[in-house]
């Protein structure tokens, strides 16, 4: 080859590559826009699920499960906020900064970051009914679906921070509302949803009876909500007249009852347990399973390390949730509630022989044999490693998972008896009505203890928190009667109004550059 | 700026010589050419510049194979052969002359110093420059000035000897890389990692070459010098050299200057320092839990470790062909027990020149065979936890465990437990230039490099650590990836009366894609098969399909393609300018921001040339600015996301919001050097000050979840500044002819600052469980310095043994929980930061006689460490000590029984070490006629440290992984989080080495 070919080649293979200035980027293993799974429904086991409309809606009703079963966001915040439960420091165990304590004791922290997973994840929810609603090709039926899931999402932030964004867009940054404007949007959401639903959409779905049954659930706190947030929380609840939207409570609690699709199973436990698929008392629920629907873990996040023995769990829990001792002793001995929701005393492997903490504290007088007391020692630094009754409601299967079985009901039948007796009450200022008292002796009787001949308000509290513990609606309740400042275990009392919502977390106010959203008053 | 280490050590060139004399020996054994008649001429070989005489030169008879050396005093008698004329005298740094004998019997020898050798050639991206007339900051570090010893990771040659240079391989992992920071933090969400370019191949990796096969290492440390490498320049540039054969030049028959070495060497390893914790007695007597043995954990999972290294190569050339073919194999160990790899490379290199020297051509092979026991560092973590109480084994023979928290016996982790890996690394590259005109030369580079890395981990059934509850479990993992270069570029170089003008213009071309599957399934019927059987998976079974855990995983072909040009100018040969363009494209930004154009101008003048400065015979200022890139980690961070999950029955969701307006990082430096050299250079040195705007920094920061979809997005959303300042400076102290002492150092600061950022101050990096979640250590802060280690401060033990801290702020309560970090009313302060206030280095060499003795101490100053071990596990707590043993160390607070993190376990971690000692002996060729050349050295590594940091290593930590705890993994490094020392590092090793260097 002589030179002058050279160059020639040279500037050939120059020439080609100044060619190549392509830059446009393909993804092999990423999904740039939404698709319709060929196998929707795919991957349940049907012993332990049912079945799931393959209606292209998963996307926002699944968004629910985020948080709701699990340590460290909506359950968490509200939980141990409230008197039903708390996670003691014990010993080198669960200090964590402090955000259990300051949580227990209402030292409500912006930076908290389950707090901010609370927030997050109702949005993540909202932005997903949000593009599907954009995307469109839905019957009316599954619009207003789409409409009571994202308003379910509104409701579970106005309850927790109060001024909140109404989004009803995908991507456009919107003001900020207060309480009562967000009370509204939620019921002119459902009441406009309604007509338009099926009576039933199937499992795991949201049909016109859970829309009732959610309306009813919001209007019962309107004397709650009404009231504004931005200028600072000035009144106790139901200061002012509610008649009207306590009547509206009634009707929706009507309208579910009347149905005639629901119906109290005859044994507590049963509605909680692993198996309890289709029980007759849900009304809209949340498909946890250990395969196809991860979320729910009490398992891990209450038990001790060795009871891993006890139930053959695949992975080692985490020692943390614990009842508060007066909350134990709220219930009588004998109330099948009792026995259904906490797991105390000795403990064994699953052959019967006592488990040991081989590291138990060697000032606990009960030894190395693990027996879980409703007594807790402390809330720190030394609670007892096996202090506290546990968390048992949702109750745990042999060869259990880290993620449970159980679905986790977001409106069961009960607590229709227990809005429409508590509604009835307070508008007619008797908590001894005997519609109250009907309504609420039914589930007693269930449980299995004797009936009230007369009721209090603070009586009346008592009973929602032995009906409805560990079912992340205890917080509201507290706050709907006035006693989210009194004192419980570790608490102590305080009069400060504004830690009825939670602080808007930091990371959103910081994150939102463009000034729209700003801390509530008194944080 | 140019960082050569001036004196030779003398081993290249007595090696040199060696080989000649072996090859002569040889040869003459084979002829017999010793029965002709014969003269003898002797004389004395000097320094032409000083009249020095030179020990160790070569002389050779022409056309034979006879030769010999000087002796120490310059002086040389070589018997002549009948028939020859003529003396052939060399020695490395010195220009070779032929001298005609013509029947003189002395001959006395005047060698001149080889001014071209001398004037180093500086490597610096698209061809090279003398070192006089770079502008900007460029360090080269040859092969006499590496580290020495057993050095298995090339970065690690060049530790503490470049100045801005930071290398910190914490622990003595021998499967861990060393993290590489040049001049601190250059990007917070990019590639912090320098471009690497070995032999112009750019983006190569550093795993695919030997240490053993390096000749030289530039760094390019400035934006004016990065900025030709456009994109990827802003963590700066690593160019390195590999060895090569020579030419056949004149006198020197083709064949004859073939060279073959061998190296090798044989190493042991020892732990160097263990986390103090008590002993069983100590244990039981603090209320510890008595399990009725006696184990020293930590020395139950460590070792003696014993490594070999061996290196053959063979090297040579005619007079227009050159090559060099290696093979180095390496069997290392380290002292955690089973931790070890195994690894073969191979490189060739030819180069072939032709037409009249117009058109060189050369190919680079080189493949390499890694294969990895990576053990498990976890043994070491527990093993500084577990009850020191608890036995090995029951009598049984069965492990004991217990059923607490983050508790695993750490014996049966390695025993039990398998954690291997396989690589195989192959690239080439065909390089060629031709001078189409005397002026202009066109050249091209195409190279490919082609990697895999597959591992697999099997935990049996009866394995507490992650195999118990699953019945088994096996995962394998493999990576297939691929790398593609294509260069082109000219280059014109011309005279303009007292202007040397060079101007080169050209385009570049990189795809890199990849390819990864990982496969995790339990429930096994037999151990027997490891990971191998994994296809005996029980998970398979329909029920328990929910097990197994699968992912697939492509990359779109990343592609960066650039147009660049540069001129370079020296006028006078006294004033220099350098100036460059480079406009790129990459698939991982936004559409309308893909290109970007960087810039850099360089200026520098040598005052030699126009002042008379006495002493003073070198002094070159200059200056150079440079805009240079840096690219995010992942593709597709401008492309909205969705994922599919099984989740409801099968969920499509939305996952993220791309951001389409993503765009370069871009820094801009300024660097101002000065280089100098005073008394005929005996001492040289070099400054430079530098300031570096980071803008536009791409970090994925948190956006409204109201507005996007998920929480979080890859963002160009700051700004951060450095300013920094390095110095080196060498000096012979003795120069003698018998003893040469030459001592080097170095020193290095740098401060960066956070100009701007979308939050104004944030905590990062969880301490962790047991009991220490929410507890973010460290503070990012807008407008303040970057490393901030953020708590309370302690004050006393209250009467629950509960650490009480300081009322800092004065207003009579104490906001401490560390949730209150950055709240109005927390008492909260910075309690150290991460980042060294300074670091240097300090080298001496020592030659005497035959001996050369070589030691480098290293040090870093004014950074902290959070030691995590003594957070977690310092306090007698009632609750936990049963759980796990406890640390032991001079900074403990009587009576604390609750573990808090605070100022009490933020300790400074000032250093100096003897990095490395070196005592080497190079033969006389007498005494080893069976060799060219033979040097016989021990060396030791890590030979002691000097600190007040009581964990185990008191190195800098530049990013901190996340927590992990009871078999969890640990997350990705963050940069932002500089300064915690977590619990799963691999303990520090002192290294003793016994090698030789032989040429044949």
């Amino acid at each position: 080859m002589n030179s002058r070919k050279l160059f020639s080649l040279a500037l050939l293979i120059s020439l080609i590559g100044y060619g190549c200035t392509d830059l446009n980027e393909t993804l092999n293993s990423d999904f740039t826009e939404s698709f319709t799974p060929n196998n929707p429904g795919f991957g349940q086991s049907a012993n332990v699920n049912g079945s799931i409309p393959a209606d292209g809606l998963n996307a926002a009703y699944s968004a629910i499960m985020t948080g709701t079963g699990n340590n460290g966001a909506w359950f968490h915040i509200n939980g141990i906020a409230s008197d039903e439960m708390l996670i003691p420091q014990r010993g080198g165990d669960w200090f964590d900064g402090g955000i259990y304590i300051d949580l227990h004791t209402h030292n409500f922290k912006s930076t908290d970051g389950q707090t901010n997973n609370t927030w997050n994840d109702a949005y993540n929810g909202i932005t997903q009914v949000n593009t599907l609603l954009e995307k469109g090709g839905l019957s009316a039926d599954q619009v207003a679906q789409l409409r009571v899931v994202r308003a379910y999402f509104h409701w579970r932030l106005m309850d927790a921070f109060g001024r909140v964004k109404i989004q009803t867009q995908v991507g456009a940054s919107v003001p900020q509302s207060d309480r009562p404007e967000v009370y509204q949007f939620i019921i002119d959401e459902l009441e406009a949803a309604i007509p338009d639903l099926n009576p039933e959409n199937g499992y795991a779905r949201a049909g016109k009876f859970a829309a009732h049954a959610f309306a009813a659930r919001v209007y019962l706190n309107a004397g709650v909500y009404k009231r504004s947030v931005s200028g600072g929380i000035s009144s106790a609840p139901w200061t002012g007249d509610y008649s009207a939207e306590l009547q509206k409570a009634i009707d929706h609690t009507d309208a579910v009852i009347n149905s005639g699709l629901y119906e109290l199973d005859s044994d507590f436990a049963n509605v909680f347990a692993p198996d309890n698929v289709d029980n007759p008392e849900h009304i809209w629920v949340l498909p946890y399973d250990e395969a196809t629907g991860g979320g729910l873990n009490f398992a891990m996040m209450t038990l001790h390390y060795p009871s891993q023995l006890t139930y053959d769990l695949e992975q080692q829990p985490w020692n943390g949730y614990s009842t508060l001792e007066s909350f134990y002793n709220s219930f009588e001995d004998g109330d099948a509630r009792k026995e259904a929701s906490f797991i105390v005393g000795p403990q064994t492997d699953i052959n019967g022989n006592p488990i040991l903490d081989v590291a138990f504290d060697k000032n606990d007088p009960d030894g190395a044999a693990i027996n879980y007391t409703p007594a807790i020692n402390e809330l720190f630094p030394n609670a007892s490693r096996q202090a506290g009754a546990r968390l048992g409601k949702f109750s745990f299967k042999i060869g259990q998972k880290p993620d449970g079985d159980n679905d986790f009901p977001l409106f069961r039948f009960a607590e229709m008896h227990l809005i429409k007796a508590e509604a009835t009450a307070r508008l007619n200022s008797n908590w001894s009505h005997p519609t109250t008292l009907a309504l609420v002796n039914i589930l007693r009787e269930r449980a299995g203890v004797s009936a009230f001949t007369s009721l209090t308000a603070d009586e009346f509290l008592a009973e929602l928190g032995r009906e409805k513990f560990q079912e992340v609606h205890r917080r509201t309740d507290l706050i709907r009667f006035d006693a989210w400042g009194d004192s419980w275990d570790f608490k102590p009392a305080h009069s400060d109004r504004y830690k009825e919502v939670f602080p808007i977390p930091n990371a959103q106010l910081n994150a939102t550059t463009d000034g729209s959203l700003t801390q509530n008053p008194g944080y | 700026m140019m960082t050569s280490w001036k004196q030779r050590s003398g081993i290249t060139s007595l090696a040199k010589k060696m080989m000649h004399s072996l090859t002569l020996l040889a040869l003459v054994l084979v002829t017999g050419q010793l029965a002709f008649a014969q003269t003898t001429v002797t004389g004395t070989v000097t320094d032409a510049s000083n009249g020095t005489p030179l020990p160790t030169v070569n002389v050779l008879v022409q056309g034979t194979t006879v030769g010999t050396s000087t002796d120490l005093d310059g002086n040389y008698s070589i018997t002549v052969p009948e028939g020859s004329n003529v003396l052939t005298f060399s020695y490395i740094g010195y220009i070779t002359v032929n001298i005609p004998i013509d029947g003189r019997t002395e001959i006395n020898v005047a060698l001149d110093v080889d001014e071209v050798l001398l004037e180093d050639v500086v490597v610096v991206g698209y061809g090279s420059q003398s070192q006089k007339e770079i502008t900007s900051s460029v360090a080269t570090v040859g092969e006499e000035d590496f580290n020495k010893g057993t050095i298995n990771s090339p970065a690690q040659l060049l530790q503490g000897k470049v100045p801005g240079l930071s290398i910190y391989n914490r622990g003595g992992d021998p499967n861990s890389s060393p993290t590489i920071r040049l001049r601190g933090i250059s990007t917070v969400g990019a590639n912090t990692e320098p471009l690497v370019v070995i032999d112009g191949v750019i983006g190569a990796s550093l795993d695919n070459i030997d240490p053993a096969d390096i000749e030289a290492i530039s760094v390019l440390k400035d934006g004016s010098a990065a900025a030709i490498y456009g994109t990827r320049g802003s963590s700066g540039v690593i160019l390195v050299t590999t060895k090569k054969g020579t030419r056949a030049g004149a006198g020197i028959a083709p064949g004859e200057n073939v060279e073959i070495d061998y190296s090798g060497s044989v190493n042991l390893d020892v732990v160097a320092n263990t986390q103090p914790v008590m002993s069983a007695s100590e244990y039981i007597a603090a209320g510890g839990n008595d399990l009725g043995s006696v184990t020293d954990w930590q020395d139950e999972v460590t070792r003696d470790a014993v490594s070999h290294v061996h290196n053959i190569s063979v090297s040579g050339g005619t007079a227009n062909t050159i090559f060099r073919v290696s093979t180095n194999y390496r069997n290392v160990e380290g002292v955690l027990q089973e931790s070890a790899f195994e690894q073969i490379n191979a490189r060739a290199n030819v180069s072939h020149t032709a037409l009249d020297d117009r058109l060189d051509l050369t190919l680079n092979v080189a493949t390499t065979k890694k294969e990895n026991n990576f053990s498990f560092n976890e043994a070491l973590r527990y093993a500084v936890l577990y009850n020191p109480t608890a036995p090995i084994t029951f009598d049984n023979g069965e492990y004991f465990q217990a059923i607490l928290f983050d508790n695993f016996n750490p014996v049966a982790i390695y025993k039990q437990n398998v954690n291997e890996g396989k690589s195989k690394n192959i690239n080439f590259n065909v390089q060629g230039s031709f001078d189409v005109t005397d002026q202009f030369t066109l050249s091209a580079n195409f190279g490919q490099q082609f990697s895999n890395f597959s591992s697999g981990t099997f935990y049996p059934s009866n394995s507490f650590f992650r195999g118990l509850n699953r019945n088994g479990l096996a995962s394998r993992f493999f990576n297939d990836s691929r790398f593609t270069l294509f260069e082109t570029y000219g280059a014109y170089a011309d005279n303009f009366g007292p202007a040397n003008v060079t101007l080169t213009a050209g385009y570049s071309f990189q795809e890199n894609q990849y390819e990864e599957m990982f496969l995790e399934l339990g429930n096994f019927p037999t151990n027997v098969q490891g990971y191998h059987g994994i296809d005996l998976s029980g998970d398979r079974v329909v029920g328990l399909a929910s097990n197994v855990n699968v992912n697939s995983f492509q990359t779109p072909e990343e592609r960066i393609i650039a147009f660049f040009g540069r001129l370079n100018v020296t006028y006078d040969n006294g004033l220099f300018l350098n100036a460059s363009v480079r406009r790129e494209g990459s698939t991982k930004l936004g559409a309308d921001n893909q290109w970007g154009f960087f810039p850099a101008v360089g200026i520098g003048a040598d005052l030699n040339n126009y002042f008379d400065l006495g002493p003073v015979n070198q002094l070159k200022v200059r200056a150079g600015y440079g805009v240079t890139g840096a690219l995010p980690g992942p593709s597709g961070l401008s492309q909205d996301l969705w994922t599919y999950s099984f989740s409801g029955g099968g969920t499509v969701s939305k996952a993220r919001d791309g951001n389409p307006d993503l765009k370069w990082e871009e820094k801009a430096e300024i660097n101002v050097g000065v280089d100098f050299g005073v008394f005929d250079d005996r001492l040289t040195g070099t400054l430079d000050f530098y300031t570096r705007d980071i803008n536009d920094f791409i970090l994925e920061v948190e956006v409204p979840t109201d507005v996007f979809v998920s929480g979080s997005q890859f963002q160009n959303v700051g700004k951060l500044q450095t300013i920094g300042f390095e110095a080196a400076a060498y000096y012979d102290v003795v120069r003698t002819r018998d003893l040469r002492y030459n001592t080097g150092f170095t020193f290095s600061t740098y401060e960066t600052t956070l100009e701007e950022f979308t939050v104004e101050e944030q905590m990062r990096s969880n301490l962790g469980a047991p009991g220490q979640n929410g507890t973010n250590l460290i503070r990012v802060a807008t407008g303040e310095r970057i490393g901030q280690i953020w708590g309370p401060v302690f004050d006393y033990v209250d009467e629950n043994g509960a650490p009480v801290m300081k009322d800092l702020n004065g207003d009579g309560q104490v906001i401490s929980n560390q949730g209150a970090a950055l709240a109005d009313n927390g008492d909260f302060k910075e309690l150290g930061n991460g980042i060294p206030d300074f670091e240097l280095g300090w080298n001496h060499q020592v030659f005497y006689k035959n001996f050369e003795f070589t030691a480098f101490f290293r040090g870093a100053f004014g950074h902290s460490l959070v030691n995590t071990y003594r957070a977690f596990y310092e306090p007698i707590d009632p609750g936990a000590i049963n759980s796990y043993n406890r640390i032991k160390t001079d900074k403990a607070v009587a009576g604390l029984t609750s573990a808090q993190f605070s100022s009490l376990y933020v300790e400074k971690a000032d250093f100096v070490k003897l990095d490395n000692v070196t005592l080497a002996y190079n033969f006389d060729p007498e005494m080893v006629p069976m060799f060219k050349s033979l040097q016989a050295y021990v060396n030791a590594r890590n030979v002691f440290t000097i600190t007040d940091y009581t964990g185990i290593d008191p190195e800098p930590v530049l990013a901190s992984p996340g927590a992990s705890d009871n078999g969890g993994f640990a997350g990705g490094p963050d940069v932002l989080s500089p300064g915690i020392d977590r619990r799963n590092n691999y303990f520090t090793s002192r290294t003793f080495t016994f090698g030789i260097n032989i040429g044949f």
